[in-house]
């Protein structure tokens, strides 16, 4: 009849205050989502679709709108899937955590809808290589921004500097052309978002 | 020498220990459902009602049942009286491992 004897064992003060720090730690980890599946979705949308954009632009292997195509639904489904992950657990949580999370998907609704908008009335007018350019800053601008305030919002580092460091690629490769602004994207931006993705779930399977 | 302080006898076990600091680590204003909670401390549904009864016996959570659409749902939330044991115990802690 005492099936709680094992749980109610005591422990040692310093059992105790070990249990209270992993128990924590490991609540925050299940709460922010499965890092593979928030920022390596994200990694190799870019590493593909820019990576296609660079050849188009480099070599002209690739039609420029196959290659924007496939950055764009690459990249609707890196949205879908880090939404998801971050879904999962939160939609368990009721309060000020969940009314958070709905108004930050809020802002990547509303800042994805402004950019369609102005991309659709501007692209027209553009010369042909720099529309690409056009889209592709705008997205990027608004990924960053967001990933900086996401950082803000949850006080996670790591998501700030991924912001950040995109915002600087990006501002680097407005300036210096479609071209380089695609190697950048591809190489930089999605380089990083799958090694920080890869690394932090393995650092996490190694336990702490 | 001072005595060591009492610990709290309601969150001194494991269980109900894990219990406490999950629902803390979710912040003041937030409330989870009893199979979110059951799914990140990974018991049993029985043994985490048995639990969730003392703690709630003790004014530390609080326990809302309430519908989602038309699911009944049962949310749990600390309370400031279990937020503060809480603060207590692991400052009693704390205390006890500096004079040790």
């Amino acid at each position: 009849m005492n099936r709680l004897d094992d749980d109610d064992r005591p422990l040692s003060p310093e059992e105790m205050l070990r249990l209270i720090e992993e128990q924590q730690s490991a609540t925050s980890r299940r709460l922010g989502g499965d890092p593979l599946l928030t920022y390596t979705p994200w990694g190799i949308a870019w590493g593909v679709g820019f990576g296609a954009l660079f050849l188009h632009y480099a070599y002209g292997l690739v039609p420029r709108g196959v290659a924007l195509s496939v950055l764009f639904s690459l990249m609707v489904l890196a949205m879908a899937v880090s939404s998801f992950a971050q879904r999962s657990m939160s939609s368990q949580v009721r309060g000020e955590a969940a009314e958070r999370g709905m108004m930050y998907g809020f802002a990547w609704l509303f800042g994805f809808a402004g950019m369609f908008a102005l991309g659709v009335r501007l692209s027209p007018l553009l010369p042909v290589e720099e529309t690409g350019l056009l889209w592709a800053v705008m997205s990027m601008t608004i990924v960053a921004a967001l990933y900086i305030a996401g950082g803000a919002v949850w006080r996670v580092r790591t998501m700030f500097f991924l912001g950040a460091g995109l915002a600087v690629l990006n501002v680097v490769g407005a300036i210096a052309g479609p071209g380089v602004h695609a190697l950048l994207m591809s190489v930089g931006a999605g380089g990083a978002f799958i090694v920080v993705g890869v690394v932090q779930r393995i650092r996490r399977r190694g336990g702490a | 020498m001072t005595a060591p302080r009492e610990l709290d006898p309601v969150i001194h076990a494991q269980a109900r220990l894990k219990v406490i600091a999950t629902l803390n680590t979710l912040g003041e204003t937030n409330q989870i459902t009893f199979p979110g909670l059951r799914e990140l401390l990974g018991m049993t549904a029985g043994n985490l009602s048995v639990h969730l009864g003392k703690l709630e016996e003790a004014g530390y959570v609080e326990i809302v049942k309430t519908h989602r659409g038309r699911t009944p749902t049962t949310y749990v939330a600390l309370t400031r009286q279990g937020r503060r044991a809480f603060e207590d115990y692991t400052a009693a802690i704390r205390e006890l491992l500096d004079l040790g």
